[in-house]
């Protein structure tokens, strides 16, 4: 006894996954380099890198072309490739004022202090399908970055509409004076109850149609939790990465990621809320993807304002991970015929009982059953 | 250490996949479930290089555990064959460099989806069972901050309840598979789903049983010669899986837990590798020939 009897699975799953190469690998247009992925795809590689929590562009598009363009694959491939590597040293904080903009958008003032800069979006463009049938022309001239009408330091830094209206003494002050480690949730699982630093970490992490329908089935849903908020900033820009030097002990630069950042102003019109401030949510996530950071600041300053009263926390905790959901929905393709073998058997007794207390009624009739064939049974 | 050392270290191939922080972050999760039976130990979930839901707590709980001298079992629905099965097998020797079998008397670490062997396991041998949804009483509360509380205090009215008004309301207790257990007459316990007919393997067992949920974070464990008791009336007693007159049509056993085959209007045991060994042995007695 040993090897052969479990060969049958595997020789089944290795052709499965030589049919998925074949395709892949295949067909008469040429090999899709990552450069091309990075370059041509990178609204589906900010989002494979958000929702796998590592900032790794290459290894994104690399996941993206094994994956055949299957986000939550390709998120799946590279938050397990991360599971191999060491952490070799956390971060130094960084303040979210060292973003670098690259666009900032302020819904709530039509002149906001600082710039309002459109930069790179497809918000205005015509949602026309461009059905020409010869690539597009490269640009000329390539566009440079977008630059704000002040495009010094500050144009670049620009001050907070929140700054504005806490001067102004409009914010409901939840700034504490203790300095809490974040709760890392890669290393400590997490349960409702869960700090700030949890709630955010969870969703940054989160599947973007997962936050956008959780926050979408509170505004419109049976059992809606959620104010719509005033957009306070809109930020995708650029943040340095630093760590402490081995060696020397001083911060230094290792690069930089990119991140969207949201702040939500919301009215606070609860009957026992402190109704003559605003308060703040918080959105910030790897990339630009300015829809997940949107619905995760307003779910932020939701499950803040709810306080535990309604299952909004465990709602955005547990249920928003891509690779939990998909996974689990996935895993109902196993086989489940021990389990279903045990159902039938509660079914068959059920019957059986309710046949013992009503004995008068007429027992069904018995289906001819065919002898048995076990030279024709094979595993 | 130089840096140029720990990148070589880090870039080198991990024993067992995941990093050797990782696998001691899950140790330290199972002796604390040793050490509370029955209780549902939190723990970083490591993403694996299968899917949740596909037995990632499981294959975590088992490269935690597993050395290179070990010899591994890994059966779905209890067959060695099934696709999942394999895959996971695959995973754990190829990361790992130990040996595989189909026999669960020659394992000592059997990694399971929804079935404990029907050899009788020993004191030398782990059992790893991957769990789909760990918490017993999910079905009678959904706040999670109410069934931390419910296990804390031991306050297990509500499935008591439940199960009472299931038997005033069918006449059986409906539960299938999962059923839910007493452990050291403390903690309920979720039985994976194994079937009934695999929970009182559990009691007083000579070997370790360990379970892995690796989607909802959580490991528990059923240490040897503990108590296992499933949740049943003193007057009602608890169930196996059972039909009259059924025999597995490949080696005829009665006693075994079998599953049916509608198309041969018969059952099969589930449990491939002792079945195909009880076939041999009963094919060499001349006794029933499958």
């Amino acid at each position: 006894m040993g090897y052969s009897a479990a060969r049958g699975g595997l020789d089944a799953i290795l052709a499965a996954e030589e049919l998925m190469r074949a395709k892949r690998d295949g067909g008469s247009s040429p090999p899709l380099g990552a450069d091309q992925v990075t370059e041509r795809l990178n609204l589906a590689v900010d989002r494979v890198m958000g929702e796998a929590g590592l900032w790794a562009p290459r290894l994104a598009a690399l996941a993206l072309r094994q994956a055949e363009g299957d986000l939550i694959e390709a998120a799946h491939l590279l938050r397990a490739y991360r599971s191999t590597r060491m952490r070799l040293a956390q971060p130094v904080p960084v303040h979210a004022d060292e973003l670098e903009i690259l666009r900032r958008i302020v819904p709530a003032y039509r002149v906001p202090p600082g710039p309002q800069l459109l930069g790179r979006t497809l918000d205005y463009a015509g949602r026309l399908l461009d059905v020409g049938t010869t690539p597009p022309a490269k640009p000329d001239p390539e566009p440079t970055a977008p630059q704000p009408a002040d495009p010094t330091r500050d144009g670049r830094h620009p001050g907070r509409l929140l700054d504005l209206l806490r001067s102004q003494g409009l914010i409901r002050d939840r700034r504490r004076d203790d300095d809490p480690e974040p709760h890392d949730i890669t290393t400590d699982p997490v349960r409702p109850g869960a700090p700030r630093s949890a709630r955010l970490s969870v969703m940054a992490r989160a599947e973007t149609g997962a936050l956008v329908n959780l926050w979408y089935r509170n505004i419109l849903g049976p059992d809606g939790y959620i104010h719509e908020v005033t957009l306070g900033e809109v930020r995708h820009g650029r943040l340095p990465v630093r760590v402490v030097h081995p060696v020397t002990g001083q911060p230094v630069c290792l690069g930089e990621v990119r991140v969207t950042e949201v702040e939500a102003i919301e009215d606070l019109d609860g009957e026992r809320e402190e109704r003559a401030f605003f308060d703040v949510g918080y959105g910030l996530c790897l990339g630009h993807n300015e829809r997940k950071a949107i619905a995760m600041a307003n779910l932020d300053i939701a499950v803040e304002r709810d306080g535990g009263r309604s299952p909004l926390e465990q709602n955005v905790l547990m249920t928003t991970d891509g690779l939990d959901a998909s996974g689990f929905l996935e895993h109902l393709k196993l086989p489940h015929y021990v389990t279903f073998r045990s159902m039938v058997d509660r079914k068959v007794a059920i019957k059986a009982a309710a046949e013992r207390r009503a004995p008068e009624s007429p027992a069904p009739a018995s289906s001819p059953v065919e002898p048995a064939t076990p030279t024709g049974v094979t595993r | 250490m130089t840096v140029s050392a720990l990148a070589a270290s880090a870039a080198s191939g991990e024993f067992g996949h995941l990093d050797e922080q990782s696998k001691r972050e899950i140790r330290c999760a199972l002796l604390t479930a040793v050490a509370v039976p029955g209780y549902q130990v939190p723990f970083a979930s490591r993403e694996m290089p299968v899917a949740r839901g596909w037995g990632s707590g499981g294959l975590q709980v088992t490269l935690a555990v597993i050395g290179p001298q070990d010899t591994v079992k890994v059966i779905d629905q209890g067959d060695d064959a099934g696709v999942n099965a394999a895959n996971l097998r695959r995973l754990i020797v190829a990361s790992t460099g130990a040996a595989q079998t189909t026999d669960a008397r020659a394992a000592s670490i059997i990694q399971t989806r929804h079935r404990i062997p029907e050899d009788p396991l020993g004191a030398d041998q782990v059992l790893v069972l991957q769990v789909p949804v760990p918490e017993p009483l999910r079905g009678v509360e959904r706040d999670m901050r109410e069934l931390a509380r419910m296990h804390a205090e031991a306050d297990y009215t509500a499935i008591w309840v439940s199960l009472y008004e299931d038997l005033v309301r069918n006449g059986v207790i409906t539960q299938s598979t999962g059923y839910p257990v007493l452990v050291g007459g403390r903690y309920v316990m979720a039985t994976t789903p194994i079937p009934r007919w695999d929970v009182p393997k559990l009691h007083q067992a000579e070997f370790l049983a360990l379970f892995g949920a690796g989607r909802e974070k959580r490991v528990y464990a059923v240490p040897p010669h503990t108590d296992v008791e499933p949740l049943a009336f003193e007057d009602v007693a608890f169930q196996v899986e059972r039909t009259e007159g059924a025999s597995c049509l490949l080696c005829g056993a009665v006693d075994a837990y079998l599953v049916e085959v509608p198309a041969h209007h018969g059952w099969i045991c589930s449990d491939a590798a002792w079945c195909e060994r009880h076939q041999r042995r009963s094919g060499e007695g001349g006794g029933q020939s499958g």
